[in-house]
C-alpha cells in the first residue's frame, strides 16, 4: 500500500520538476525575446499625443534594430527616463549626435543646443505637456531600449518615420 | 530523404533541441544575475588591473541582480554603459549620488549631481575618463556591481566599497518628489 503511494508520489514529483523546467525555459526565452527582439506593451500618458493615447495604447517595439542601425530623426523610441531610473518612457527622436538642435521650439526666441558623441535629443509630440530633453538634456544612447514600430490596439497602424528630408534650396524657395 | 527526414529520424535532434532550450536560461542568468567579466584599461588602478605594463588582465564577478533596484552606495564600483560611447562598458567607483555637490578633481568648480544621475570617477585620476570629463551620469546606465576579482589568485577576494574623498563631495538629498509615480 505504501508502496504505491511512494510511487505516485514520485512519479508526481517528476511530473511537478518537469513542468517547472519546461516553464523556466519558457520564462527564460520569452524574457530574452522581449529584451532582444521584439515586446508588445502598454503605454500610457500624454506626452505623445496625438500620436498615442493619453489612457493608453499597446504598443509594438523592436529592440532587434538597435544591433544593426542607429536611431533617425523621426522615429519614435523607448528610453529610460534619466530622472527616474527604470522607468520607460516613449519620445520622439529629434536630434542625432553632432547635430544642433533647436532647445525649445515652444518659445520666442530660439536657442541652439549641439547634441554630444553618443547622445540623442529626445522630445515629445505634445510639446506642451512633456518632459523630455527640455527638462533632462540629451539623453545617452544606453538608454535605449527600443524602437517603437506599430501601435496595436486600439487602431492598428504601423507608425513609419513621418519626417522627409528636404534640401536646403527646396526649404528656402 | 529531405533534410526534415533525415533530421527527424537522426537520434541526435531531439537532444539537441532540449540541450539548445537551455541557451535562454543560461543567456538569462548572465544577464540578470551573475557573470564574470575581464577588465580592459588602467582607469581602476590600483584597485583592478594594477599591472602597469597591461600584460596580465583583471578577471572580476558581476553582481548584474543587485544593480536591478537602481539602489547604489557611494564608493562601489560598478559597470556602467559610457554615455559618450555605448557599445562600451565601463568600470568606475560611485562617488556621489543624487543631490549631492562634487567639486571636479582640477580646479575649483563645483557640480550638482541631479536627481536620478550619479558622479563616477576612476580611482587613477590621470588615465580616467570619467565624470571629471562627461558630467553626472544617469543612474539607469548602470548595468551591475562588480563585486569580487576572481583572477589572478593572488588578488581573489572581494572589491571594497570605500575610496572616496570626502573633502571633495559635499552630501546632500533629494526628498521623493509628489509625482515620481508618474512619468511621462
Amino acid at each position: 500500500m505504501s508502496q504505491r503511494f511512494n510511487s505516485r508520489f514520485l512519479r508526481f514529483g517528476k511530473y511537478a520538476v518537469h513542468a517547472a523546467s519546461i516553464t523556466v525555459r519558457f520564462m527564460c526565452f520569452a524574457h530574452m525575446y522581449n529584451r532582444h527582439v521584439a515586446e508588445i506593451s502598454l503605454c500610457m500618458g500624454p506626452s505623445m499625443l496625438p500620436t498615442f493615447n493619453m489612457t493608453g495604447d499597446i504598443i509594438l517595439a523592436d529592440h532587434i534594430s538597435g544591433y544593426f542601425s542607429e536611431p533617425e530623426i523621426g522615429d519614435v523610441v523607448v528610453c529610460i527616463s534619466p530622472h527616474a531610473p527604470g522607468r520607460a518612457v516613449l519620445k520622439r527622436v529629434v536630434g542625432t549626435p553632432r547635430d544642433s538642435v533647436c532647445f525649445d521650439v515652444t518659445e520666442k526666441e530660439r536657442k541652439y543646443v549641439n547634441v554630444p558623441d553618443g547622445h540623442l535629443w529626445l522630445s515629445g509630440d505634445n510639446m506642451s505637456n512633456s518632459n523630455d530633453s527640455r527638462t533632462y538634456g540629451p539623453v545617452p544612447m544606453g538608454l535605449l531600449r527600443g524602437r517603437v514600430v506599430a501601435r496595436l490596439w486600439p487602431e492598428f497602424q504601423i507608425l513609419r518615420n513621418p519626417l522627409k528630408q528636404v534640401s536646403l534650396t527646396e526649404y528656402f524657395k | 530523404m529531405g533534410i526534415f527526414g533525415r533530421l527527424r529520424a537522426s537520434p541526435y535532434t531531439i537532444p539537441t533541441l532540449k540541450a539548445l532550450s537551455w541557451v535562454p536560461v543560461v543567456l538569462f542568468v548572465l544577464e540578470n544575475g551573475v557573470s564574470p567579466s575581464k577588465v580592459e584599461g588602467r582607469s581602476m588602478q590600483p584597485t583592478l588591473n594594477p599591472d602597469s605594463n597591461q600584460m596580465k588582465r583583471d578577471i572580476v564577478l558581476l553582481n548584474k541582480w543587485s544593480a536591478t533596484s537602481h539602489s547604489f552606495q557611494r564608493g562601489q564600483v560598478v559597470v556602467l554603459t559610457s554615455p559618450t560611447n555605448p557599445k562600451r562598458q565601463i568600470t568606475k567607483r560611485i562617488i556621489a549620488l543624487q543631490g549631492d555637490t562634487v567639486k571636479l578633481r582640477q580646479g575649483t568648480e563645483k557640480v550638482y549631481v541631479p536627481k536620478g544621475h550619479c558622479w563616477v570617477e576612476g580611482d587613477e585620476g590621470f588615465h580616467s575618463n570619467d565624470s571629471n570629463l562627461f558630467g553626472p551620469v544617469p543612474i539607469s546606465l548602470i548595468s551591475s556591481i562588480v563585486t569580487h576579482v576572481i583572477w589572478p589568485p593572488s588578488r581573489f577576494g572581494p572589491v571594497e566599497v570605500n575610496g572616496i574623498e570626502s573633502k571633495r563631495v559635499t552630501l546632500g538629498f533629494i526628498p521623493p518628489d509628489s509625482d515620481d509615480d508618474y512619468c511621462w
